[in-house]
């Protein structure tokens, strides 16, 4: 059976207002993951991008990044999505043989434009749009309000989800500064700016800044570039209704399908047994509940008796999840990224002991309509 | 996860004009889903994964995979969209191919779908930012705001198409005469498929000719429409392919090698003069594309083309990077008739980019044609058995190229 490894990776530290231009973000990302394993431009056979016109403020957002992004004279294309269906389209790419090394990155620059209205602008144009209700973070305090009454769980229970994400945040170098808040209370969070009711600014992962790269080749070749690639197992991806109303928000019924998927296609049985660390793409603190319920590691509407700090039974989101920065078109690669740290023992402050097996997960649309889930494992000579 | 060998079973459209204001790109997309699925008698059930594609600026929705989500059938089923500019719906396909060719278990048919809704929009607003390309380069001109706009936002397609036009008549000789010949030979061919949009069976050279200039020397006549409209093809493993059609349309090379962006002759990267009519991206993606199929003289393996030319120079200039004709020679082809339909190399006997373009789809379409080609079921069959067909896209800043290489055998190992 063919398999695909992460051989390399690189993550441009994110900030609010990046002081580099777009281009010089992905040069950097491209630029450090081509040099954190030492190969050259000329190695690369494809390239795959994760961009947006309506984020780039631009019609064909690959158009200029071919140079910065190295696609020039590469077999490249783009997947507007989150990154991590990108790193997706870029494992088929060398699955079929075609690619020997595919180069993956995703970046955009928020503090161009206003996250929250180009999620508006993604709502139906005849029915939603006009109304101007809803985008990410009305729909996003739907979901949270439909799962605290459905499970009765509580408020501080969910802000619990953003203490650890946050206290998590402050051992991670490349996390936003600003996400950072290492005294963090479920009382600081509760009592954070309501971004829509229950949701809080500090619940909320916030648009940021930034860049990341992935290198992926095919077995034999990742072997060649280094002794320890991290193996993708197994790739689960879904998307379901649109309508909030035909939705149960109270669950993830796209990273239900998702997981089944992947851990099938892994062989994993009982997730939460045999996964060490999940690093998941939580656009709010009550995302990652959920997702830890779709996911298997818990009954439904148990997700707040998990214990998931670094050192629990099972870690989630060690590195802060995506509230230690989201940059659209890049949070989901990054939590891959953070996968392959935790394998590799790269992770520096918020390591985990002995890890094994990480689930990664990526996200787009309003309450998660659309996931993707990667089963990532430790490689090496056997 | 064991590779596997992809064929095209199957290919729908939906009915193009420049106003589909009876339904919305949604109920559009699923025309064109509905005609693919009913041509291989194949429900939606059927189906494992969605790729599907459009040039979100050109319609004002960002992401509208998300809501459209029902009339694409992708209900908890996988899905991404790509999205690459012009050659998006190549893009599709070749998405399309690589899903169903990396034979990830339970992903053995997937539904590739491309579309565009250019009046819900506006076309030009959205190209604008393209040509207008980055303001530092702009800057770098020297050119006064005001001059540079004109330049740029007024020229955008067409001022590379005129470029590329003068450039290939001063070195091949080719006159606008041929020119209009492309584009009657187009139209015509156009007027014998249901669901394409300028259908002008009538059309002739000296009515384009009477037609006055958009852009020395091109045309009104000559130009591309704007269209409205939707493609959808679906792909599969190999032996389901064979359970499914006579003949299926096995996909053995497929390749989108980019160039170096250029606004009107300037690299985007500051290398100085990029020349539009150079297209290094089209020849490194024939030669890739190529070599997967095992192809090793084009000019003699290729039995049908159908490539992307919004304008009618631009179909020559593809001929002969993509390797069908030698330089300086495709327009004495067209006057000889080897690219009609009953000629020795048909070329887009749908009618082509020059008689239908909805952007996103058009990538698609192409692909989409060369493949029925094959199976025996396009609208406008050639006589002559076609065993090998190429579909071909272009895009983006003149930098980016699709190629699909197609044919009736598997491909040889």
């Amino acid at each position: 059976m063919n398999k695909v490894g992460i051989v390399g990776y690189y993550q441009v530290p994110p900030a609010l207002d990046h002081n580099m231009g777009r281009y010089e973000l992905i040069f950097q990302a491209v630029r450090g993951a081509l040099d954190n394993v030492g190969l050259k431009h000329k190695d690369v056979t494809s390239v795959v991008s994760a961009t947006n016109d309506y984020y780039d403020g631009r019609t064909i957002s690959n158009c200029f990044t071919v140079e910065a992004g190295g696609g020039y004279m590469k077999d490249e294309t783009k997947v507007e999505m989150d990154g991590a269906f990108a790193v997706h389209y870029g494992m088929l790419r060398a699955l079929t043989g075609h690619h020997k090394l595919v180069l993956v990155w995703g970046g955009s620059m928020s503090s161009c434009y206003p996250y929250s209205s180009s999620t508006l602008l993604s709502t139906d144009p005849t029915f939603e749009r006009p109304l101007e209700l809803i985008n990410d973070m009305t729909a996003g305090a739907f979901q949270m309000r439909a799962y605290m009454n459905h499970f009765n769980v509580s408020a501080e229970d969910i802000a619990q989800v953003a203490v650890k994400n946050r206290r998590n945040a402050t051992s991670n170098e490349l996390a936003l500064p600003e996400s950072q808040l290492p005294a963090a209370t479920t009382e600081m969070i509760l009592k954070a700016d309501v971004l829509s009711s229950p949701v809080t600014e500090l619940m909320y992962s916030h648009p940021c800044d930034g860049a990341a790269c992935i290198i992926l080749a095919p077995e034999q070749q990742a072997l060649k570039i280094r002794d320890d690639p991290v193996w993708i197992t197994g790739v689960g991806y879904s998307q379901e209704a649109y309508y909030l109303g035909d939705r149960d928000l109270t669950q993830s019924q796209s990273m239900k399908n998702a997981a089944q998927m992947a851990y099938k296609m892994a062989g994993v049985k009982d997730p939460k047994k045999e996964t060490d660390v999940a690093e998941v793409f939580e656009h709010f603190a009550h995302e990652e509940m959920i997702f830890s319920e779709a996911l298997g590691f818990c009954k439904p509407g148990e997700g707040a008796s998990l214990s998931t700090e670094i050192g629990g039974e099972l870690p989630i989101n060690p590195s802060g999840g995506a509230m230690s920065g989201n940059t659209p078109c890049a949070t989901g690669m990054i939590r891959l990224i953070e996968a392959a740290k935790q394998i590799h023992g790269d992770a520096s402050e918020h390591q985990v002991k002995d890890v094994h097996r990480v689930v990664a997960s990526g996200q787009i649309g309003l309450c998660a309509q659309n996931n993707i889930l990667f089963v990532l494992e430790r490689g090496g000579r056997k | 996860m064991s590779k596997q060998q992809a064929a095209i079973v199957s290919a729908g459209f939906c009915e193009h004009a420049s106003k589909r204001s009876d339904v919305n790109m949604a109920e559009m997309a699923n025309e064109a889903i509905q005609d693919c699925l009913n041509n291989a008698n194949i429900e939606m059930d059927a189906v494992d994964a969605i790729v599907m594609g459009n040039m979100p600026a050109f319609e004002g929705a960002n992401l509208p995979e998300l809501w459209m989500t029902d009339w694409v059938g992708a209900r908890d089923k996988p899905l991404i969209r790509v999205t690459t500019g012009g050659t998006t719906g190549g893009s599709v396909a070749i998405a399309g191919y690589y899903h169903v060719a990396a034979g990830l278990p339970g992903i053995e048919t997937v539904l590739a779908v491309a579309f565009e809704q250019q009046s819900c929009g506006n076309t030009s607003v959205g190209l604008s930012s393209v040509a207008l390309g980055e303001i530092s380069i702009v800057n770098a001109l020297g050119l006064p705001a005001e001059s540079a706009m004109r330049i740029f936002g007024a020229g955008a397609a067409i001022g590379i198409a005129s470029y590329q036009a003068i450039n290939y008549m001063k070195r091949s000789g080719c006159t606008e005469e041929d020119l209009a010949r492309v584009v009657v030979q187009n139209r015509r061919n156009a007027a014998k498929n249901w669901w394409t949009h300028l259908k002008m069976p009538d059309y002739t050279i000296e009515q384009v000719m009477a037609t006055p200039y958009v852009s020395y020397p091109l045309r009104f006549g000559m130009v591309t429409p704007a269209s409205d409209g939707a493609c959808a093809v679906l792909f599969t493993r190999e032996e389901i392919a064979k359970d499914t059609v006579d003949i299926p349309a096995y996909v053995n090379g497929v390749s989108s090698v980019a160039n170096e962006t250029g606004i009107v002759g300037y690299a985007a990267a500051g290398a100085g003069q990029l020349d539009p009519c150079e297209q290094l991206g089209a020849v490194e993606s024939a030669k890739l594309a190529y070599s997967q199929a095992g192809i090793s003289f084009p000019e003699k393996e290729i039995d049908y083309a159908e490539v992307y030319s919004p304008f009618p120079n631009q179909e020559l200039m593809w001929l002969e990077r993509l390797g069908l004709f030698k330089e300086n020679t495709a327009h004495l082809r067209y006057r000889d008739g080897t690219t009609a339909p009953n000629g020795e190399l048909p070329v887009n006997c749908s009618g082509g980019v020059n008689s239908t373009n909805a952007i996103g789809a058009s990538g698609l379409e192409r692909v989409a044609e060369a493949a029925l080609q094959i199976m025996g079921k396009a609208e406008n069959q050639v006589p002559k058995t076609v065993h090998t067909s190429i579909g071909h896209g272009w895009g983006g800043c003149i930098n980016f190229v699709t190629l699909t290489v197609l044919s009736d055998q598997p491909r040889r190992k």
